[in-house]
């Protein structure tokens, strides 16, 4: 290193800062006031972007910003050392559309003289002035999940009806500062109905999207009218006309949410038909429907999970007719189809990106081994989480690679990328530096080479009492385990969503595995159903370990065993 | 158009390999049968030649070109494919009940071409369906009619691009419950609903005025005339004025029916089809005279007291009024065997075996717009055609073999017990239990939801 020069070169520079820093100094009783915000990740293998067969560099970041990439970077002395020798360094992932840290906004009152096959607006989820901005909570436990997984950027979709709103782009840096990067990204659609009122179901939505666009052209057309000529009646764009207006001058691309091949399909017919600029978001189920993707040249967001196998799992070998088998056959098509998709993509030749929305943090690594299992090239799942989302949300000159002038968003991993062992030890978004723990994995040849009864030395059978931490409170009730005929299953209760007292499911895919115990129940709540996943580590008679729901995120969960089996 | 080629599933077992943005046409020799032109008398021992999908020769001994198949259908019927006038069979929506006209609803916006009942109506020999929306508005939306052409997995392949614009209409019962009674605005009455149309239909005068005002002007130096308003709901209206849509009219009552008569007269509507029209044989020659016909259920009433005053001899009695009649399902199970409820009409009226098979097929189609292309054999029609084992009026009658644009989309030789296009890759596989449905008759479908406070009350009866 050029002491030196170091020396001569940012002496003004530090002693600027330095006076600045004076200027400003005040106390800070939290003691959580970082010390610096300028860091070196030294020596570390970076992969700038899809395809780099990744080398060795020193990536310099101060204020958010990528300073430098290379080999003979000076570092300031206010920099913080990474030491980057064994660490892998890629760009930070980018969610094309995501909802966390989003809260539904509040039903508006109906008026006393509400006309349900007129409703205004606002009641009917016709809000697309509304910005997701304004429900977003940049401190949250889904935002604190998605970051572990690498996200260090996400387009946040507002919540609510048919059009509830602009996304926002938002880094998933430190809670307290303004995260936004773009307000007014995209205006959010999808195809609720409202209920009880116009529109009530698909075919409405449809037709009141067509009657929204037509209108708010016209109402454009007027204000021309209006401003060139005089003695022209007044226009009077509505709240919704106006917030249209930059969809229907193609500036703002709708994000279309779609999920089957005929959802996929009605928002290409209508897009067609109107010609607004879309991005299709959401995407599930589309291995029909890419090649009329691919003639629409409609960029995608599909869903970061695949289908679970659950019903896969639960094909039995014996016992079934050969019409049942044949049954058997068609999901398990389905479910291999399924898993290709992505990489149909990718063979395609189509721009995609992932949305988070539906998906669990915690599976990412598990979702994109699946896609790359079947068929998804390791460069193609790169692009789909970093440049091509950067593309689609049009920031590609911001994000999506490791250049020097972009924002600081960088995934450290303990090796390279999409390796089952891999772990991600620090994310830096926005130039805020997240550390994880990385767990030394058991050996998992040992545990998995015997049978699960030799975990007996766990007690694990009988009563647990448990309590968990979520947003709402803190709740708890019991968890009965029984091994019956070698699987382990059994009950556990809860406080009843819909109203007082609690709640009971039977326990699903139970297994215990060393220590770790995980199981599955279904929560049934406002019409859906929701599985939540638990998961913990026993130590005699405690456990500890996480709860965690779709859409909400991961809670700390805590049991005792309170009266254990005899029988084990 | 740009061509699209790509491949759709290949275990439908139906021999669509490959399905195109544009629909398949087939070509096809059917040899040696007793073909029922409907139209033109029976031919015995006679064949068909379909080429792309038009029949282009009738007659005997007739060789197949090159590359085209034959099939042997020696003692066996050739019909052409059904046509039911009232079905709410491939769609995922059928009434937007939330407002007493929703004529901008489009039900091609919420066609699925996976739906079963597709299949099934192609066992039952129905190529062509009229896919309506439902009668819980007095003006509901604008139907669509599909041509059955399993397999495909998009919605444009089984809309019959080249059929007119179709809308329903509903009077009497099922519009003032679910807007007057269930939610306390117009109609809560027969009156209620005749004031609605008239209302609707001079909105719609004003509206169409408004915008040729406004075309006029627009060009003109210093115009200061800005845009009307865009509705497509009034527009459509406009448009059955003059004549570009056919409103297909759900009816029991003959003061409805006759009601209106009277308005389309005084709106000069001439495109007027009356459904179920239970009590249509009262107002037979009114009907004959002013309208495009009736179609009826052929011995199916009391499911509510609007439909208490019915007879089997319905149809007969329109028919020998000189109306237009025909038979329909309304239903995913009737559907299936049209063919023996046209039968009931030689068993309630003695119709001959032509009429009752007009009842299906012509009639139908020309209630819809589309006799110049399908509902009967005839040279340069569409080959939409149905092989039966027996006379199709016959209580054995068994299709075999059902062709859309002479493409086979049904054969009772390669049905599979598992014809669903698609399966959800989670789909936990139950055994599976046969029970009748009670509850197949759509036509107050997505209702219930809507007015849930009065479910208990007044949502039992349906149609």
């Amino acid at each position: 290193m050029n002491k030196q020069f170091l020396k001569a070169g940012m002496l003004g520079l530090l002693v600027a800062g330095w006076l600045s820093q004076a200027a400003m100094a005040q106390s800070d009783p939290t003691g959580k006031r970082r010390v610096t915000s300028t860091y070196a990740i030294t020596n570390a293998t970076v992969f700038k972007a899809p395809g780099d067969p990744g080398s060795k560099a020193t990536i310099l970041i101060k204020d958010g910003v990528i300073l430098g990439v290379g080999s003979s970077l000076s570092l300031p002395k206010e920099a913080k050392i990474i030491a980057g020798d064994s660490l892998y360094v890629y760009p930070g992932f980018i969610d094309g559309a995501g909802n966390m840290g989003i809260t539904k906004p509040k039903d508006v009152e109906r008026p006393k003289d509400f006309v349900s096959s007129n409703p205004a607006d606002e009641i009917a989820g016709i809000t697309p002035w509304r910005s997701a901005s304004d429900a977003y909570a940049a401190v949250s436990t889904q935002i604190d999940d998605w970051r572990k997984a690498g996200f260090t950027l996400s387009q946040v979709v507002p919540d609510g009806g048919m059009l509830p709103g602009k996304t926002a782009l938002v880094l998933l840096g430190d809670g307290k500062a303004n995260n936004f990067l773009k307000l007014n990204a995209a205006l959010a659609a999808n195809y609720r109905s409202s209920r009880g009122m116009y529109p009530a179901t698909l075919a409405g939505v449809m037709a009141k999207f067509r009657d929204i666009y037509q209108n708010t052209t016209l109402v454009l057309e007027h204000e021309r009218l209006f401003t060139f000529t005089s003695g022209v009646k007044r226009p009077q764009a509505t709240p919704t006309q106006t917030a249209m207006m930059p969809v229907v001058q193609k500036q703002l691309p709708v994000l279309f949410a779609a999920g089957s091949e005929l959802e996929i399909r009605r928002a290409l017919a209508l897009q067609k038909e109107l010609g607004f600029k879309m991005i299709l978001t959401g995407l599930e189920n589309y291995e029909s429907v890419i090649g009329a993707i691919k003639s629409s040249g409609t960029p995608v967001l599909i869903k970061l999970q695949v289908p679970d196998d659950k019903s896969i799992k639960a094909q039995k070998a014996e016992g079934v007719t050969e019409a049942t088998k044949a049954q058997y056959a068609r999901v398990k098509e389905s479910y291999d189809k399924a898993l290709k998709q992505a990489a149909q993509l990718e063979k395609a030749g189509i721009l995609f990106g992932f949305s988070t929305v539906d998906a669990k943090a915690a599976d990412v690594q598990k979702t994109l081994k699946a896609m790359m299992d079947n068929g998804l090239s390791q460069k193609a799942a790169f692009a789909a989480l970093t440049t091509n989302p950067a593309a689609i949300l049009g920031v590609s000159g911001l994000v999506g690679t490791i250049e020097k002038g972009k924002l600081a968003n960088l995934v450290l991993t303990t090796d390279t990328l999409f390796k089952e062992e891999t772990q991600i030890k620090h994310v830096i978004a926005d130039g805020y530096v997240f550390d994880y723990e990385i767990k030394k994995k058991a050996v998992k040849a040992e545990t998995s080479a015997k049978p699960e009864t030799a975990s007996n030395a766990v007690q694990v059978e009988g009563v647990w009492e448990y309590t968990s931490e979520t947003p709402a409170g803190s709740s708890g009730g019991e968890i009965t385990l029984k091994r019956e005929n070698g699987a382990l299953g059994g009950t556990i209760t809860y406080d009843d969503p819909t109203g007082s007292g609690k709640a009971s499911a039977p326990i699903k895919n139970a297994s215990l595995t060393g220590k770790t115990i995980s199981f599955e129940f279904d929560v049934a709540a406002g019409g859906m159903s929701l599985t939540v996943t638990i998961s913990g580590e026993i130590n005699g008679k405690n456990m500890d370990g996480s709860l965690s729901v779709p859409q909400m995120g991961s809670f700390p969960v805590k049991a005792t065993l309170s009266s254990p089996s005899q029988a084990n | 158009m740009k061509k699209h080629i790509y491949l759709i599933a290949a275990f439908l077992g139906l021999g669509v390999g490959i399905s195109q943005a544009q629909v398949q046409k087939g070509s096809v020799l059917i040899k040696n049968a007793t073909v029922l032109t409907v139209t033109k008398g029976n031919l015995e021992s006679s064949d068909v030649l379909v080429q792309n999908g038009i029949i282009i020769q009738l007659g005997k001994n007739l060789t197949a070109p090159a590359g085209v198949n034959t099939i042997d259908a020696s003692g066996k019927y050739l019909m052409p494919g059904i046509i039911d006038a009232h079905s709410h069979v491939g769609l995922d929506v059928v009434n937007e009940a939330s407002a007493p006209i929703t004529s901008e609803i489009r039900m091609k916006d919420v066609v699925n071409p996976t739906d079963m009942g597709i299949y099934r109506a192609l066992a039952g020999g129905v190529t062509v369906s009229h896919a309506m929306h439902g009668s819980a508005n007095v003006v509901g939306g604008q139907n669509a009619t599909l041509k059955h052409r399993w397999g495909s997995m998009d919605p444009a392949d089984i809309i019959m691009q080249d059929a007119p614009r179709t809308i329903k209409f509903a009077l009497g019962e099922n519009p003032t419950r679910v807007h007057g009674r269930g939610n306390g605005i117009q109609p809560r009455s027969r009156m209620g609903v005749e004031a609605v149309i008239r209302n609707g239909f001079n909105e719609a005068i004003q509206y169409k005025k408004a915008w040729e005002t406004y075309q006029l002007a627009k060009n003109q130096k210093g115009n200061t005339t800005p845009p009307p308003a865009y509705s497509e709901r009034l527009q459509t209206l406009a448009d059955i004025l003059d004549g570009k849509i056919i409103i297909h009219c759900h009816s029991y009552r003959a003061d409805e029916i006759y009601m209106l008569i009277n308005v389309i007269k005084d709106f000069n509507i001439k495109k007027v089809v009356f459904q179920h029209t239970n009590e249509g044989f009262k107002v037979a020659p009114e009907i004959a005279e002013y309208t495009m016909g009736a179609s009826v259920f052929a011995d199916w009433w009391a499911y509510k007291m609007e439909v208490y005053y019915s007879t089997a001899f319905n149809a007969a009695i329109l028919q020998k009024n000189g109306a237009l009649t025909s038979i329909n399902s309304d239903s995913a199970e009737l559907i299936r065997h049209l063919y023996h409820e046209a039968a009931k009409t030689q068993r309630y009226g003695g119709l001959t075996d032509e009429e009752a098979l007009a009842m299906i097929t012509i009639n139908p189609a020309k209630q819809l717009g589309i006799e110049d292309k399908v509902g009967s054999i005839e040279v340069g029609k569409q080959a939409d055609l149905v092989i039966f084992e027996g006379h199709p009026l016959s209580s054995y009658a068994v299709p075999q073999m059902t062709f859309v644009d002479g493409v086979k989309y049904f054969d009772i030789k390669k049905d599979n017990n598992d014809q669903r296009q698609w399966v959800a890759a989670t789909e936990m596989v139950e055994p599976i239990f046969l029970r009748a449905n009670e509850e197949a008759h759509r036509c107050m479908q997505d209702v219930d939801a809507y007015f849930e406070a009065f479910q208990g009350a007044f949502l039992k009866e349906k149609h």
